[in-house]
Formats: C-alpha cells, sequence, structure tokens
C-alpha cells in the first residue's frame, strides 16, 4: 500500500457526493455534542482545509468529546496524547531504542504518527514538549536523530486546551498557536441542548456507540474538493486586506501572519464547500476572521489593560474593513456618523 | 529686542503704505518723498531708542521730536539754531502753514498743487501717524488699533472726494496694515519657540506660519470682498468703475465741493453728481416761467488735447450791473421776454451760482459775487453758495429755425470765431462732420447737422459712464455711440467747431423733475450739460443732443427739437414755419418731463415704459422656469441613469460566444483559467448594473448603506429595515444580492434571474413602507444623485487642493526668505 502524499489528496467529489458525505459526519458528531452546529461545522471545516483545530474553553463544555467524536467519525488512525507537566517531547515524536536483536537503533513513533491526534490540555506540558509539535504540525513530518518521517495524509491536531488564566497551565508559544488554523470556544449549551444533553448522556455514552462514517481516502477526496473551490479576487484581496488591518490596527501589538491569510482562505473555501457553493464568498472570511485570526494576535498593553479581547478587536476590524470593489466605484456609505462606527482608518508611519 | 526693531520697520513701512490714498488729492508725489523722509526718520529715531533700551515713553518721545527735527528741517523759517533745532519763530511760522493750508482748501479743488501750507499739514500728519502706529503696535502691542491712525490716512482722500476714492490707493493700504498684523503676530508666535505645522514637522524659518494660514486667507478675502463688493451694488459701479478706469489720466475729479470756481473741473463734478447712488435736494427755484430751460452754472469753452475744460471766469463785480442783451445785439431777431426767478440754495456749495441765461437784475448776491460776460455765469472768489438765498430777473430768449438761418458766419478771421472754433484735429470727427455738414450751407442748417445726428435712429443710447472728451475719446464715443450728457455735449461742441461754428459746453441743472408747488425741485439726478452755440447775431443758442429719455428733466426747444421724439417738428427744420412759436418754445419736449413728475425712478427715462411691463413678465416667468428647469435636473439624472441600467438588465440578445482564455495570448496556461464568455461578461454586468440601481434605490429611500457589508448581508438588512419580509420585494432583494454575489465572486455569474423586475418589486416595496415625504425627495431631488454630485465636487476638490498644494510647495522652493535663510 502506498501512502497517500499531500499533493495528490485523490480526484474531488461531485457536489451530492460531497453533501452527503460530510452532513454524515456532522450528523453523527451531533450525536454526541448537542445544540453545537456552528462549532462543529468549523471543526470540519477546519479538517477539510488541512488544519489543525485548537479548542479553548472552561473545563466541562465538551471538548474532549469533540476532538473525540470527530476522531471516532472517520475511521482512520487515531492517536491521544494527554499533555501533562512531565510529558517529554520524544513522547510525542516518537524514539530510537537499541535493538539488541539487529543490534541497532530502531525508531518508535510517537503519538503523532496518526491520521488525527487529539491533544488534551495541551498548555498543561511545559514548552518544552509543546515545541515538539512545530514541526509536524506545519511540515507534516518528524526528524528525529537525524532522519526525516513523513506523516500520512490527512493529519489533524485537535487540541484542547483551558484559558491560560487557570492555574497550572504553561501558554502557548506564539508559533505554537500560529500553527493552528482555527481556536474554536465551545460556549455553555443552551438550556434545551443541555436538556437533551441529560437524556442522552444519562444512561450510557453515547460516544461509545459512535461509528466511523467515513474514512481517510474518503476524507482526502474531500479535501480535494476544497481545495477546488473558487476565491476570486475580490475575495483573496479581502482576506489580504483583513489580515494587513491587523497588523496596522493600534491596538495590535503582533498582527496576524501570511501563513493565517492561507490558511483563512482555506478554511474559507471549506465553510464554501459546506454550504454547497463552489466560490468563496467575503461572508464567509467575515465569519472566519475570529477563530482564524483571533489566536494568533498580541494586543497591546493598553489594550490589554482596557480588557479588550482580541475577539473583540478582529471583530471590530472586520465591522469597519469595507469590502474591496472590484469595480470602481465610487465608495458610498451612509451610515450614521454618531453610531461610534468610525470608518477604519490605517495607522500611518 | 530684535523683533521689536523689526516690527517698527515693518509699522513705518505700514504707515506709508496707509498713506497711499493720499496721492489722489496731490498733483505731484513732493508729500510722499517728504513723508518718507519723515516716517523714515522717526523710525529710525525709534530704531535708535530701542537699540539704548530706553525706556517706552523716552522712545515715543524721540519719534516726537525727531518728528519736530524734520518738520523743522522741511519747514524752515530761515530762523532755526543750525536749520535743525526749531525757535519761536518756527512754531509761528508753523502756525502760519496751518492758516495757509486751511485757506488752501477753501481755495483749491482736488488735485491740489504742492502747497507749503498742504504738504505741511500732510507731513505733520502722516509722520504723527508713524508715531502713533509705532505706539500701538511695538510698544503697547495692540496693532489692531493701529489701523484707527491709518484710517484717519484713508479718510482725508474720503472727505474731499464726494464720491469714490480710486479703489488701488486702498488695497494698498490694506495690504500695509495686513502686513503689520501678519508681522507682529509672526512675532508673538516666535517667542513661543519652535514652531510646527499641522503634521508635527518642524516649520523653517523662511516658511510662512502655518497658524497664520487661515488668517492670511480671511484677509485676502476681506481686502477682495471689500473692493468687489461694491461692484456688484449696481449704483456704485459707474463710480468706482469710473474711477478705476480714470486712475492715471491725470483727470483728477472733483464733486461740488468747496473747490473754488475755477479751479474744479466741472467735468469730474458732473459725473460725480449723478453717479452717486442717492438723490439729493440741491436747490429749489420758483420762477414765473410756465416751462423754464435749463439752470446754468458754468461753461467749458477752453479745448486742449485733454479735450474741454472751463476756465477761471473773470468779470466784474455784480454790483456794477449787468449788460442787457437786447441792447447789445445789434442785428438781433429773437424775441424775449422777462421773467423773475428765486433760487434757494440747499445743498450746494459752489464759487458758481446756478442762474438762467441773460441775468439782467440780481438781488441777494452780494458784492462779493461777479458775472463773466463772455461764459455768461456768475462767480465768486470769496465766498460760495451755501444756503444762499438769491433772486433774479432774466430775459427767456426763444428763436425760430427760420429766425436762426438768418444768422451768417462769421468770417475767418474773425477773432472771436478762431478763439472759439479752435479745436485739435481728430481725423474720425473731421470726416464725419465733412460727411454730415457737406451740403448745408447755414451755420444754423450745419449745426442741426450735427445735432440732428445724436438720435436713436443712428444707435444713439444713454449710458452714464465717465470718458474723458479729447479728441480720441469723442471718436471712440462715436462709434460706441453710448454715453451721457457730459460726451453729448462735447461731442456736439466739438463737431461744431470742427464745422467751424463757435460753440462751448455749458454745465448746469435740467430744470428739475419734480415740483413742490410753484418751486422746481432740483436734485443732484438734474446735474447736465449741454452744448451752446454761437451763432451771429443771437448769441449762444443752446442745444441738448443728449438723447432726453436719459436726462431727468430734459427741455428741448423748438430750434433744437427731440430727434427721438415720437412726434418730431423736422417741419420746421425743413423749412416750415412755426408761427405761433409759444413763450417757452419747448412744444416737442414739453410733456416728456411733465409726464415724469409721475415716474419716481427718474432718469429711467419714458423709452422703456411703453415695453416695461410685458418685458419683466416674460423675465419672471422666464427666470421662474429656469428655476423649475434646474430643480428638476436630478430628478431627470436619477431617470436617465435608471433607464440605462434597465437597458443592461431587460435584454440579453447576445449569443456569439468568445472564448477570451484561447484567443489572448497573455492568459496562463492553467487550464482552470475560467473561460470568459460574452455571454457571461454580460450576465456580470447585468447583475453590477442591477446592484448599482439597487443601492441607489436604497439611498435615495434613506436605507443606510454601509461599504463593509456583502451584497448578501445588504440584501438581508434591506429587507429587515425596510420591512419588507412576508412580500415579493423580500425575494427580489434576496435575487438581487445572490445575482451580484455570483456576479463578484462566482465562476459563472446567476443567468435568467428577472432583475429589471426585482428592482421593480424593491422598489414598490420601499415606496409603500417609505414616509410620503421619503418618497418625493426620492422622486424630486434623489439623494443617490446628490451624493454622487456631492462626491464628485470632494474629490475635485480634494485633487484641486492637491494640486496647489504641490504648486505651492514647488514654489516655496524659490521663496526669498529661504533663499535668505539658506544664504546667512
Amino acid at each position: 500500500m502506498t501512502t497517500p502524499t499531500w499533493d495528490e489528496p485523490g480526484g474531488p467529489l461531485p457536489s451530492e457526493e460531497f453533501r452527503a458525505a460530510t452532513d454524515a459526519i456532522m450528523a453523527n458528531i451531533e450525536r454526541v455534542i448537542e445544540g453545537k452546529e456552528a462549532t462543529v461545522r468549523l471543526a470540519l471545516a477546519v479538517l477539510l482545509s488541512e488544519g489543525h483545530l485548537l479548542i479553548e474553553d472552561v473545563p466541562g463544555v465538551g471538548k474532549t468529546k469533540l476532538a473525540k467524536a470527530l476522531a471516532r467519525s472517520i475511521d482512520c488512525s487515531v492517536r491521544r496524547i494527554q499533555f501533562t507537566p512531565d510529558l517529554l517531547p520524544s513522547d510525542v515524536t516518537g524514539v530510537s531504542v537499541y535493538n539488541q536483536e539487529t543490534r541497532d537503533f530502531e525508531f518508535k513513533p510517537g503519538a503523532v504518527f496518526a491520521n488525527l491526534v487529539v491533544g488534551d490540555e495541551i498548555n498543561r506540558a511545559s514548552p518544552k514538549t509543546q515545541s515538539a509539535l512545530l514541526e509536524c504540525m506545519e511540515e507534516r513530518q518528524v526528524t528525529v536523530d537525524g532522519t526525516t518521517y513523513e506523516l500520512q495524509a490527512p493529519f489533524m491536531v485537535i487540541a484542547t486546551q483551558n484559558p491560560i488564566e487557570m492555574e497550572g497551565t504553561y501558554p502557548l508559544p506564539e508559533a505554537q498557536r500560529d500553527r493552528f488554523t482555527a481556536r474554536i470556544a465551545m460556549g455553555y449549551p443552551d438550556p434545551r441542548a443541555e436538556l437533551a444533553m441529560l437524556g442522552a448522556h444519562g444512561s450510557l455514552d453515547p460516544l461509545s456507540t459512535l461509528r466511523a462514517v467515513s474514512d481517510a481516502s474518503l476524507v482526502r477526496r474531500l479535501i480535494a474538493t476544497v481545495r477546488d473551490v473558487h476565491a476570486a479576487d475580490a475575495v483573496q484581496q479581502y482576506a489580504i486586506a483583513l489580515v494587513t488591518a491587523t497588523r496596522e490596527a493600534p491596538e495590535i501589538r503582533l498582527g496576524a501572519s501570511p501563513r493565517s491569510t492561507l490558511q483563512l482562505l482555506r478554511t474559507a473555501k471549506a465553510v464554501a464547500a459546506l454550504e454547497g457553493r463552489d466560490y468563496v464568498l467575503p461572508d464567509d472570511l467575515q465569519t472566519l476572521a475570529v477563530p482564524v485570526l483571533a489566536h494568533r494576535i498580541i494586543p497591546t498593553t493598553d489594550a490589554q489593560m482596557n480588557r479588550r479581547t482580541t475577539d473583540a478587536i478582529v471583530a471590530e476590524i472586520v465591522h469597519r474593513l469595507p469590502l474591496p470593489h472590484e469595480r470602481s466605484r465610487s465608495p458610498y456609505d451612509t451610515r450614521p456618523s454618531g453610531d461610534g462606527r468610525a470608518r477604519y482608518e490605517p495607522r500611518g508611519h | 529686542m530684535i523683533g521689536r526693531r523689526r516690527l517698527g520697520l515693518v509699522a513705518a513701512s505700514a504707515t506709508l503704505l496707509a498713506s497711499a490714498p493720499l496721492s489722489a488729492i496731490f498733483e505731484s508725489w513732493t508729500w510722499l518723498l517728504e513723508c518718507i523722509l519723515a516716517v523714515g526718520l522717526v523710525a529710525g529715531a525709534a530704531m535708535l531708542a530701542r537699540t539704548a533700551r530706553l525706556p517706552d515713553w523716552a522712545q515715543v518721545a524721540s519719534m516726537v521730536v525727531m518728528l519736530l527735527v524734520v518738520l523743522t528741517w522741511i519747514f524752515p523759517s530761515g530762523d532755526e539754531v543750525m536749520s535743525l533745532l526749531p525757535s519761536t519763530r518756527t512754531f509761528e511760522y508753523f502756525g502760519d502753514l496751518f492758516t495757509q493750508a486751511s485757506a488752501d482748501t477753501r481755495s483749491y479743488g482736488v488735485p491740489v498743487p504742492d502747497r507749503d501750507g498742504l504738504l505741511f499739514v500732510t507731513v505733520l500728519g502722516v509722520g504723527g501717524c508713524a508715531v502713533l502706529v509705532d505706539t500701538l503696535t511695538v510698544i503697547l502691542r495692540r496693532p489692531a488699533l493701529a489701523g484707527l491712525p491709518m484710517l484717519a490716512i484713508y479718510s482725508v482722500p474720503v472727505a474731499v472726494y464726494i464720491d469714490s476714492v480710486p479703489a488701488l490707493p486702498f488695497v494698498i493700504g490694506a495690504a500695509g496694515f495686513l502686513w503689520l498684523l501678519v508681522a507682529d503676530n509672526v512675532d508673538r508666535v516666535r517667542r513661543f519657540g519652535r514652531r510646527f505645522t499641522g503634521d508635527g514637522r518642524d516649520v523653517d524659518v523662511w516658511e510662512p506660519s502655518p497658524l497664520g494660514a487661515a488668517g492670511r486667507r480671511l484677509a485676502v478675502v476681506g481686502v477682495v470682498a471689500a473692493v468687489i463688493l461694491p461692484l456688484a451694488v449696481p449704483s456704485v459701479t459707474g463710480g468706482l468703475l469710473s474711477r478705476l478706469t480714470q486712475v492715471g489720466t491725470g483727470s483728477g475729479a472733483g464733486g461740488f465741493g468747496p473747490g473754488a470756481g475755477g479751479r474744479v473741473n466741472l467735468f469730474a463734478s458732473l459725473s460725480g453728481q449723478l453717479t452717486q447712488n442717492d438723490t439729493r435736494e440741491m436747490l429749489r427755484v420758483t420762477t414765473t416761467e410756465r416751462s423754464p430751460f435749463y439752470l446754468r452754472l458754468g461753461v467749458a469753452d477752453a479745448v486742449t488735447v485733454e479735450g474741454f475744460s472751463n476756465r477761471t471766469p473773470t468779470g466784474n463785480s455784480l454790483s456794477r450791473g449787468l449788460p442787457d442783451p437786447r441792447r447789445d445785439s445789434g442785428t438781433n431777431e429773437a424775441t424775449y421776454r422777462p421773467y423773475h426767478a428765486n433760487v434757494e440754495i440747499k445743498d450746494l456749495n459752489m464759487a458758481l451760482a446756478p442762474i438762467y441765461n441773460s441775468v439782467v437784475d440780481t438781488d441777494g448776491l452780494d458784492g462779493g459775487w461777479s458775472y463773466d460776460s463772455n461764459q455768461d455765469v456768475v462767480f465768486s472768489t470769496r465766498t460760495t453758495t451755501r444756503n444762499r438765498q438769491y433772486s433774479f430777473d432774466y430775459l427767456r430768449a426763444t428763436y425760430t429755425p427760420q429766425q436762426l438761418r438768418t444768422a451768417r458766419s462769421l468770417p475767418r478771421n474773425d477773432e472771436f470765431r478762431v478763439r472759439y472754433t479752435s479745436v485739435p484735429k481728430d481725423k474720425v470727427v473731421d470726416d464725419l462732420v465733412a460727411t454730415l455738414t457737406g451740403g448745408e450751407r447755414t451755420d444754423y442748417d450745419k449745426v442741426r447737422a450735427i445735432y440732428d445726428y445724436f438720435s436713436a435712429d443712428n444707435g444713439f443710447s444713454y449710458q452714464l459712464q465717465t470718458a474723458g472728451t479729447s479728441g480720441s475719446d469723442i471718436a471712440a464715443f462715436l462709434t460706441n455711440k453710448a454715453g451721457f450728457c457730459q460726451q453729448y455735449a462735447a461731442a456736439m461742441a466739438w463737431m461744431s467747431r470742427a464745422a467751424g461754428v463757435p460753440a462751448r459746453v455749458a454745465f448746469g441743472f435740467t430744470r428739475g423733475s419734480s415740483r413742490d408747488g410753484d418751486a422746481w425741485i432740483i436734485t443732484n439726478r438734474n446735474a447736465h450739460a449741454w452744448a451752446e452755440v454761437y451763432l451771429d447775431g443771437f448769441g449762444w443758442v443752446p442745444f441738448d443732443a443728449t438723447p432726453a429719455a436719459g436726462v431727468a428733466g430734459s427741455t428741448r426747444s423748438q430750434w433744437a427739437p427731440d430727434t427721438d421724439a415720437v412726434d418730431p417738428l423736422p417741419s420746421a427744420s425743413a423749412g416750415g414755419a412755426a408761427p405761433g412759436a409759444g413763450p417757452s418754445a419747448d412744444a416737442g419736449g414739453a410733456d416728456r418731463p411733465d409726464r415724469a413728475f409721475d415716474d419716481p425712478s427718474l432718469g429711467a427715462g419714458g423709452a422703456s415704459l411703453s415695453s416695461g411691463p410685458s418685458a419683466t413678465t416674460l423675465w419672471i416667468i422666464g427666470i421662474a422656469a429656469l428655476i423649475l428647469a434646474l430643480l428638476l435636473v436630478p430628478a431627470l439624472r436619477r431617470v436617465l441613469v435608471r433607464r440605462r441600467r434597465h437597458a443592461a438588465t431587460d435584454t440579453h440578445t447576445t449569443t456569439r460566444t468568445v472564448t477570451r482564455a484561447a484567443d489572448d495570448p497573455e492568459a496562463p496556461g492553467d487550464s482552470r483559467a475560467v473561460t470568459i464568455t460574452t455571454e457571461s461578461a454580460r450576465a456580470r454586468a447585468d447583475a453590477h448594473a442591477a446592484w448599482d440601481e439597487l443601492i441607489d434605490t436604497m439611498i435615495d429611500y434613506r436605507v443606510t448603506v454601509d461599504p463593509t457589508e456583502t451584497p448578501r448581508h445588504t440584501a438581508q438588512r434591506l429587507v429587515r429595515e425596510a420591512e419588507l419580509s412576508g412580500s415579493p420585494a423580500a425575494d427580489s432583494a434576496a435575487l438581487l444580492g445572490r445575482a451580484e454575489e455570483r456576479a463578484r465572486y462566482a465562476r459563472e455569474p446567476l443567468r435568467g434571474g428577472e432583475l429589471t423586475r426585482a428592482l421593480a418589486l424593491v422598489r414598490k416595496g420601499l415606496s409603500r413602507t417609505a414616509t410620503r415625504r421619503d418618497r418625493l425627495v426620492a422622486a424630486l431631488m434623489p439623494p443617490s444623485v446628490m451624493l454622487r454630485w456631492r462626491l464628485g465636487a470632494a474629490d475635485a476638490s480634494a485633487r484641486w487642493i492637491g494640486t496647489f498644494g504641490r504648486a505651492r510647495d514647488a514654489m516655496s522652493r524659490w521663496s526669498p526668505r529661504r533663499l535668505l535663510a539658506r544664504a546667512r
């Protein structure tokens, strides 16, 4: 069996098949996670955009459950790492051990050698261990003792973490955060969903009965379909404008990276495909700007002192930034001026 | 201290600039040289005192002392110590100069020659002003107050001139004052320390202060407005425009001011009276004559290249008696009738007394008054007509054309004829005179030929504007054929002279245009000039060639009937007898002024009366229609734009499909390159046109348009905000949003959508939920059109400001201040 490479994900699927496949995955996950359709859809979009997902929220809202449900829905290799303060990098990547029979060092693959890697409570491990993920997340390979090992496709890291205000955690380094395509928050379920959860989870854990509805090769074809989604020039310009705006906004010390532009557009393609479109809309970018960009930026001290969250800053940028026009047209703006939504103006240097 | 010294120099220069208006009242420039000397030395004294760090009072004292020294030096009595330090004798002499100046102001009209008294007062005044300005600006740091002494200087020519003073000196003076203000403020700002521009850059020493930019602009606008605004007021136009055109020609004008007889330029006085805004009653005349002719005041009978001018009258005192024309003219065939007139001067201050022709006896004019028998004027060298009341007996001569035809031409070498026919050659005038009088034999017929030429039939019209009376001016007038009494009179007299008939220009008043009981009320509007022609045996016979319509109180005579009258009397000149020549032979023109009594707008004349109302109505209708049409322009524009867009969204006739990717050599080799067909391009353009129309419709109905929103969001919000949900308009809005979204972002645009119908539905839905006022505004004054125009105007002005700013930056490279700063 030849290992499928990243460049040959397989042929794209017709839209009906794509729809059927993705609907099946989503329905499967929603058997476990009630009333979180948008979150589930976003998680799936991250998978289809070949990215990694960071689920961040307070304990007990179903972070791990979502990660596991997604992993179980797809019939592929799944590994789980419980990040603890004493976890070592070699536990993640793998280690070479001396084989007495062959009288040679033999590579024992670590936890990342799987299609889906669920990293639980990632910020409980030390930065040293967290850094072990850097190479595999971006380059989809692991280098141990000078030997590079390719990872399989698809490859996705789903990490959960508690907000960094909590005790006994190490905040993720900036480089690590930038490698996560999106950060999503679970949020508390609404009362109705919570009631449904009580009913469903009261007797039996539905996770244990979850069957896989998809496999790695199908996921690869789904990914190929997403890659084929059209992004018009205007949309690409808008993506660039959004990311540029985070670099120039006065409240932000460190803006989003070029990698984030790419991931923003990829995720937007996935979201468009999930909605049955073969073209990206600026609406997709607007929806994704907060999950994709907010965890990468560092606000200024002033903004932090003013309790401005990065989510709010990015949301405001989205709100202020005019759409690029592919046609030259007078920029109408008849918004009332007194509503505090002043036009966004880049900071001069 | 350097700043203060510099400011002192600016103050001195500003004072000199502010004295520029004085140039209008002096004939030569001596006063300026002396003023420069005085102001310069005063400023120098102040500078020295400041260099020596003397206290403020000592600075003022030094300036005053220096002014005294300068005055002593320029106006020496011959008894000074070292010709610089004044003695008691000097001050006595200064007192004499004051007396002399006050006498001169009474006896001279503007422009005045260099008289020691006047020069002394001028230098003292300007020097005093320099001291005041310096004190206020440099010592008290109140440069705005320094405007008051400067204004005092300006008020001198204003007081001397009855009407407007030339504008240019005013601009110079104002510029001086502004310079002073600017210099003071720059000095003030410099003392703060570093100067900044708005963008945080330091201002170089040579650069003008950006803080003052607004002030500078305001100041320039103020000065320009002060000069331009009077031009916009119609009644002032004549005066100021004529002044502007007169600057430099040397024909200084004077009002009927305190200037004495001969020195007053009667032409200028006349135009000055006629161009005043208001109507002033000048005198009242009561006479036993039923329909009197004009009141005479003065005569211009001297001709130079400059044109007609009046001479100082000479003659004997009235107390010696007056000549009687019945006795003096031997072969006189004229009819004389005696009358008595009473004159009450209300507002006239001249050394010439208005009288009728041929006065034989006066009462109320004392021995200070004399009579010039040549000019037939009563004048005084000592007193004026101010508030005077006098009466006189006079003879009214009337002639018939036949009688006048009997007058023979004077011999060519007759001294009198030579004197009153001398006129410089002007080819245009002479040719015209030769053409007009070629076939005429008698002097009267020649004069009548010239007189008749000034008719409306020949294109002549009345227009109040000042011009000279030189040969070229008259030639120009004969070409333009528009002028007022002084040009008609001068041209008539000039041409008569050219034809060999003695002629002169008479000045005075028409008989008045309104009555108060028996009295004729004569205002400044009645000031007038006409020609007098000498016919042997009859004396000086008046001819008024000015169109009667332009003259308030115009009167015509039998021998010179109104050439423009509806029922003229050419029969009289054609040889027809007028046997019943009445006591006042103005049969032809008598009705006209009488009718004018009811017309308060004198000077408008009767000519416009007939066609007036209908023309006015037409004008009003025309202007109203124009305003209406202008109001409809935005609505029309909106309709046109909508029609164009609908035309784009309506039909799909193109069937030819062209693959651009295959044809275009620059197309990328990517196999997935989008194949652009004309059809899809067309559909895309249609969707864009429909979307633009939707946005404009939203603007028209005051639905907010947000450039950060996607088409989908905009359509959703439109449905929400305009409460369209549930109606077909909601689906239409969604369809339009989808079409635009696909057109912008998808590979293939939406096709087959009925966008025009969708637009109509949305518009209908919007107008249903909108208020009546919004509907009306959307139809008549579409906000979308107004917004686009406003944006266009803003763009244009921004571009202009940008261009202007770049040009200014480029210019500032050559700023002398910058170059000086570099050289330093």
